[in-house]
């Protein structure tokens, strides 16, 4: 979250500046291009952003849950650094906001420790001229396809952005005497399920403060992700993920479905 | 929705306490929802952790300790060895049984993570809960498994708050659930129960599996394998009944059996059944619709 | 062809989905669970109003499984076809078949629809596994095992040929093992380095596919059937027996029950979706 990501790389701004004059580029395919169209966007070019981060470590203890309170920021703080850096591209670009952003983790054999997160997506505005962008005034994220963004846009809610939480959580290992005492029989195990519950909430939780700093009415599509990354089986990632959206209408506008049989294969 | 509920972790009060909902559901199914009136209130999950093993104090594993009778759940049969030979080696009884043991066990794990989801739909105040999705994970190497039950909660826009029973539930959501209610079903809950049947192999089966003439000088021509057969037929049909006996009368819609198998020697093994749908009310007459227009992609 | 309307009818005047959705969860604390026959099934609701369109209901969840020997020592070497193994592949889908009419006749169903054939073929037994779902005409009453069809067709496929005029009437199987030839060494050397074609070989194939096909034939004209219908071929190699080619072929045998075909005449369209595009949430997963 800290860095003012200044600077853009050079050949950054020279393909900003093409894209500035009217050339786009984007990897929405023919029909989300004219979706889009269809509720008055334009897709202005292709944006990213990337961070490469030394995910530090940190000891766990064997026989105890817990949250891994640093890996939790650096996983956070690495994918925020991506995603800000993304923005900042779109902001350039004058853009109201960014439609089908991807986010990866990539990791190299040069850098132990070390993982790249990227996040793409095509940067958009409104032909209107009225801005779309955010509470915070930066162009909205999201990680809808272009279908999905029209049919949001029947629904009455436009995207505020994409929010996230995670949770890196250690999973205790069992002692000796807690297997055998319970052995042969298939029962609840209270602990465990308290701490995975634990780890899971806390993520949504965090994704929900986001989507609550963007005066958000809702977060749509919130998926959660589990990852065990390089830290072994014991050591997992809770991640929570979902489109921010406001309330813009009542109005429902999407027009009643006609049944149909594809003779397609 | 202020209310703390006393048994969820604190940031699952936070997260209910805010103004913004979470919806677990995708951009269409979503849209589909506000369109037949379900407004989502918030993503609600239960969790139940398992230790898991196959064979429990109840599933002796070791060949000889359990001849005839070791069945405990209702399906059994035996078989009996035709060639008369008495050998520690020689396979001389054989039996399928229903492990109840097993069958009890999951569904208390994912009856407790089912109730632990509705009462976070009762927290928020939802009328039902769509799109639910549920998993039966190992964890790592921990030998435990973890139920997850997780969907949106939602409310029926305008209506009077939710009566004093539960929610209601289902698989579906979207389209599918307003054509489901188009039809004349009303969902009431998700329905699941699995089955296990255990297969102590005798001697034919050893030997029609592994195809081994054996030391016993018969050579085993072609024929059915019934054992197992009759084993796998039985998983299916435990199954439906488990499920069956949910119904109370109401129909299973959208159906999914998934069978796997957990062989332990050859012949020997565990076949597991998991049923799971919907569970669905008839609240009026169906009026079929006409059949629907055909039509062919032009791309 | 009771209930349910005609091709191309005007489509019906559309439901005030909101208030049947409020009448839906009124009725559900009102409503005892009906008196009529629960069913079970595995059909999507498409599948279900689709066959509902045409007359027809679900009513269970219905299957058959076999799994029949393979003689030990078959798949060594020998020549022409591995009778017994191509025996035993028809045992077992007969096995399965059976008992897959007898559970769908039990349940009152007059056929059964989108059956998942799940075949495994190992060395010393071949498994065959049927699920599907047992379909009769709206009320119809029950009728003899010996009567019932079973078709690996979807509920939508078997609708649109009770529209056309078709009927299933049961799977059609057919399977053929047999030997790959032996080069004798002398002749191997001489092959070694030219380009010809190993006629042997290609007769061992031909042989099995040959059989195969007949036999799926053969068990079609036996129901009466004047065709089959999206016939889905196997063949290759087992891994446990590299020396033997197994060729397989199965499909629903259909019969034309109108008097003439009945045109569907469909409309074209643009369709303006992608498959699934977006975010790939498998790529956050580990390993």
């Amino acid at each position: 979250m800290s860095d003012d990501p200044q600077g853009l790389p050079e050949a950054t701004s020279h393909r900003l500046e093409e894209l500035e004059h009217g050339l786009f580029t984007s990897d929405l395919s023919v029909n989300e291009f004219l979706l889009i169209k269809e509720v008055g966007f334009h897709p202005l070019g292709f944006v990213m952003g990337s961070s490469i981060y030394h995910t530090g470590i940190q000891t766990r203890k064997w026989g105890q849950s817990q949250e891994l309170t640093k890996l939790t920021e650096a996983m956070y703080n690495a994918r925020e650094l991506a995603m800000t850096r993304m923005e900042e591209e779109a902001a350039q670009l004058g853009a109201d906001g960014v439609v089908g952003v991807r986010l990866d983790v990539n990791y190299y054999e040069w850098g132990k420790d070390a993982a790249e997160f990227i996040a793409v997506g095509t940067a958009v505005k409104a032909e209107s001229g009225v801005s779309h962008r955010n509470k915070l005034g930066k162009p909205f994220t999201s990680d809808l396809s272009g279908q999905d963004f029209w049919t949001l846009m029947q629904t009455g809610y436009i995207p505020q952005g994409l929010v996230m939480g995670t949770c890196v959580y250690h999973i205790a290992h069992r002692g000796l005497g807690q297997t055998l005492g319970s052995a042969g029989q298939n029962i609840e195990l209270p602990n465990f399920t308290q701490a995975l519950y634990e780890a899971r909430e806390l993520a949504m939780t965090r994704m929900q403060d986001e989507a609550d700093r963007l005066g958000a009415s809702g977060i749509v599509g919130v998926r959660l992700e589990e990852k065990s990354h390089q830290w072994g089986s014991h050591t997992i990632e809770f991640l929570s993920l979902g489109t921010a959206v406001v309330k813009t209408s009542d109005d429902v506008t999407l027009p009643t479905p006609i049944t149909i049989v594809s003779l397609d294969n | 929705m202020t209310d703390t509920a006393p048994d969820l972790p604190e940031a699952a009060n936070r997260r209910f306490a805010s103004q913004a909902f979470t919806s677990g559901l995708t951009v269409p199914d979503f849209a589909a929802c506000l369109q037949m009136g379900l407004e989502p209130v918030g993503y609600v999950q239960g969790f139940c952790v398992m230790q898991w093993g196959w064979y429990g104090l109840n599933s002796p594993y070791r060949r000889g300790i359990s001849p005839y009778g070791g069945g405990q759940g209702g399906y059994m049969e035996s078989w009996q060895c035709p060639h008369g030979f008495v050998s520690n080696e020689h396979r001389s009884w054989g039996q399928n049984y229903e492990q109840s043991w097993i069958e009890d066990a999951w569904g208390q794990g994912f009856g407790t993570a089912y109730s632990r989801m509705l009462e976070e739909a009762a927290a928020v105040g939802a009328h039902g809960v769509v799109g639910v999705v549920d998993t039966a994970d190992r964890l790592g190497d921990l030998g435990v498994l973890e139920f997850h039950l997780r969907g949106t909660a939602v409310k029926v826009t305008d209506a009077p708050a939710p009566p004093g029973g539960q929610p209601w539930t289902t698989y579906l959501a979207g389209q599918r659930l307003a054509k489901l209610i188009e039809a004349g079903y009303m969902p009431v809950s998700v329905a699941a129960a699995v089955s296990s049947v255990r297969v102590w192999a005798y001697c034919m089966t050893e030997y029609l599996l592994g195809g081994t003439s054996s030391a016993w000088g018969m050579q085993p021509a072609g024929a059915e394998i019934t054992q197992v057969a009759s084993a796998q037929m039985a998983a299916r049909q435990i199954a439906r009944e488990h499920v069956r006996a949910q119904m109370a009368g109401d129909s299973l819609h959208g159906a999914e059996m998934v069978v796997s198998e957990h062989e332990l020697s050859e012949g020997d093994q565990e076949i597991q059944c998991l049923l799971r749908g919907n569970r669905v009310r008839r609240f009026k007459d169906f009026d079929p619709m006409p059949v629907p227009h055909p039509t062919v992609r032009l791309s | 062809m009771s209930a349910g309307g005609q091709l191309g009818d005007p489509p019906p005047t559309p439901v005030d989905i909101k208030a049947e959705l409020r009448r839906a969860v009124g009725a559900l604390h009102d409503l005892q669970p009906s008196k009529v026959q629960s069913m079970t099934s595995d059909l999507s609701i498409d599948e279900e109003l689709i066959l509902h369109s045409v007359g027809w209901e679900p009513i269970e969840l219905v299957c058959g499984v076999s799994l029949y020997s393979v003689p030990m020592g078959v798949w060594n070497w020998g020549q022409g076809e591995i009778t017994s193994a191509s025996a035993a592949y028809a045992r077992a889908f007969e096995g399965a078949i059976d008992r897959i009419h007898r559970e769908c006749a039990k349940a009152g169903g007059h056929g059964v629809v989108g059956v998942q054939v799940d075949r495994s073929i190992h060395r010393h037994h071949i498994d065959v596994t049927l699920l599907g779902t047992a379909v009769r005409p709206v009320g119809a009453r029950r009728v003899d095992a010996a009567h019932v069809f079973v078709s690996d067709l979807s509920a939508r496929d078997f609708t649109l040929l009770h529209v056309s005029g078709w009927q299933p009437l049961g799977l059609a199987v057919g399977a053929g093992f047999v030997y790959a030839p032996r080069r004798s060494i002398g002749l191997a050397m001489q092959q070694k380095s030219q380009n010809v074609e190993l006629t042997n070989f290609t007769e061992a194939m031909y042989s099995a596919r040959e059989s195969a096909m007949e036999r799926m034939q053969s068990s079609a004209i036996t129901m009466g059937g004047t065709g089959v219908v999206e016939v889905k071929v196997t063949e290759g190699p087992m891994d446990f027996a590299r020396h033997a080619v197994g060729f397989a072929a199965w499909g629903t045998a259909v019969r034309l029950v109108a008097e003439d075909h009945r045109s569907l005449k469909p409309t074209m369209v643009v369709p303006l979706d992608d498959p699934m595009s977006g975010f790939e949430a498998t790529a956050l997963r580990g390993n």
